[in-house]
């Protein structure tokens, strides 16, 4: 499949004034994004995340390497036609909804009831329909985000690149969000999406790449990284908790993590010892465990759940 | 050329405010006109006129020295450049709306020349060629402005503007020739302003005119260039 974004060793340094310390925002980044997903792009603050946005979208200029997005440098201006881009920090002029929509999309070419019509149909696809001719200076963070990603959709972008576009939505208005961009995904359409949000990565990316202090620290199919690495999850009754090393009880049941390798003798013990096996299930890890593992660098001490388990004894 | 003009639009929308005040200025001239008694009191009128003209200069200086970084302060500037609107387009767009903002005056304000100014003797037609020299003055100053908005803050930049404008022509004028005081000629366009009078209506100088619009290009494409290479992103000091 085609890369619909690639970051081909980018690097981003920030200096001041001469003889001040240089500050390393991005460091050899080096990614692709293929035509068709929904791209994860996770990362502390000050991770480099947004500047890796801000490169592709031209707002800066990289000190070493580049990148192409949909088959072009980063920066030609002609590309952003089939781009829709939503920044962390909402800003944007304080006139109605609606007209800012069609402001939006006029730059970027469109025009006439083709123009109107589409404005009109993303207002009402976030919910904003009864608000169109409000002006977005009295709106709330939650509406002026979405108001946002109303602009970035209007021209039918075949690239999304969205840095935090649920950060102050509420509950709903992320379902909502989440809808809207696994549809896009079912149309063909690719999403590159920063977010703080873990568990809204977990359920809507297709691969998932996690950037530390510039570089990046994992990437991969989301499903792959929420493997836990060859364990297996045993829940049993009927067996005191320290049996198993690593084993807690709860709720009547003994719950642990053991090898798959000794997954067999474990189950055998168990049977020996009179206890019943409820379920045995490969272990996944939250997204969360991962990120804290790869940021933190001590993913046992940040990893609170199964995956930190120890092995059986048996 | 559509992204450029919604760009001025929208940049003379932002700067509604300060148009708004410059017009009070106008609206006090012709107040004046209405009131004065214009044979008699015409020296008076062409003063405020005068001055109403420099106003304008100034705050094109203003407009251009502060329309960057007010977008990159607020951070509107992406959602701008994140369609398909290049740099150089984008820079057009303000220093075209930097011009309407100043045409807007200048019509306003030779209008209401031409109604006060008239009756008292001044040839209705050299109001209109002084407010051509204004409105090529405004392009130029707010140009210049706008190319050092690029990479300074609004106070530094219409400083720098206020010294390249002024001080330039000054020294060439003293150091080589008292012609070289049109290197820049937003100075020599505003004195022209200023020096006109009921005995000596002096009208636009087609070449220093000429040379304004010319060197605005000139400085719009200079601008353009420092421009390209602007981290926009990185938030504004």
């Amino acid at each position: 499949m085609a890369a619909a974004l690639e970051f081909l060793g980018i690097s981003k340094e920030y200096r001041s004034l001469p003889g001040r310390r240089r500050l390393i925002a991005l460091d050899d980044f080096r990614v692709s994004v293929e035509a068709g997903e929904i791209f994860g792009f996770l990362g502390p603050n000050g991770a480099g995340k947004s500047t890796a946005m801000h490169l592709a979208m031209g707002f800066m200029r990289a000190s070493r390497g580049g990148g192409r997005m949909l088959g072009y440098r980063f920066g030609h201006v002609k590309t952003r036609r089939r781009v829709g881009f939503l920044s962390e920090n909402v800003a944007l002029y304080y006139r109605n909804a609606d007209f800012l929509v069609r402001f939006y999309g006029a730059l970027n070419g469109m025009g006439g009831s083709h123009l109107a019509r589409r404005a009109a149909e993303v207002l009402q696809l976030l919910g904003l329909q009864a608000d169109a001719k409000r002006n977005v200076g009295k709106f709330s963070r939650g509406m002026l985000q979405r108001v946002g990603l109303a602009q970035a959709l209007v021209n039918d972008p075949d690239l999304l690149i969205l840095d935090e576009p649920t950060s102050a939505l509420d509950p709903q208005a992320r379902v909502l969000v989440r809808e809207l961009l696994l549809s896009a995904r079912a149309a063909g359409k690719t999403i590159f999406l920063s977010s703080h949000l873990l568990s809204e990565v977990e359920l809507v990316c297709d691969r998932v790449a996690i950037l530390n202090h510039g570089k990046l620290a994992r990437v991969g199919r989301t499903g792959d990284l929420l493997k836990g690495a060859g364990q297996t999850e045993i829940v049993a009754r009927n067996i005191a908790a320290g049996e198993f090393a690593g084993a807690r009880a709860e709720n009547g049941v003994v719950r642990f993590c053991v090898g798959q390798d000794v997954q067999r003798e474990t189950f055998e013990r168990i049977w020996k010892l009179g206890g019943e096996i409820v379920s045995a299930n490969p272990a996944t890890r939250s997204l969360e465990e991962i990120f804290l593992e790869v940021t933190t660098g001590n993913g046992k001490a940040a990893m609170p759940t199964s995956a930190n388990a120890a092995r059986g004894s048996a | 050329m559509k992204s450029m003009f919604l760009i001025a639009i929208n940049y003379m929308r932002e700067q509604r405010w300060p148009i708004f005040v410059l017009l009070l200025w106008i609206l006090l001239l012709a107040f004046l006109g209405l009131v004065a008694n214009i044979p008699r009191e015409r020296e008076e009128l062409l003063f405020i006129f005068k001055q109403v003209a420099v106003y304008i200069v100034v705050f094109s200086i203003f407009f251009g020295g502060s329309a960057i970084y007010n977008e990159r302060k607020t951070r509107r500037i992406l959602a701008v450049l994140s369609k398909a609107v290049g740099r150089q387009q984008y820079l057009s767009g303000l220093v075209l709306g930097v011009t309407l903002a100043s045409a807007l005056f200048c019509i306003s304000l030779g209008i209401t020349g031409s109604w006060t100014l008239g009756p008292g003797g001044f040839p209705i037609l050299q109001v209109w060629y002084l407010m051509v020299d204004v409105i090529a003055a405004c392009m130029l100053a707010g140009t210049v402005a706008l190319m050092f908005s690029t990479f300074l803050n609004p106070f530094f930049g219409a400083s720098a503007t206020a010294v390249m404008l002024l001080g330039i022509p000054a020294i060439a004028s003293r150091v080589i020739s008292p012609a070289w005081l049109n290197v820049l000629p937003v100075y020599s366009l505003t004195a022209g302003v200023m020096k006109a009078s009921f005995g000596m209506p002096r009208g636009a100088n087609g070449f220093v005119v000429a040379l304004a619009v010319a060197e605005t290009i000139a400085f719009w494409v200079l601008a353009a260039r420092i421009f390209a290479y602007v981290d926009i992103a990185v938030a504004v000091e």
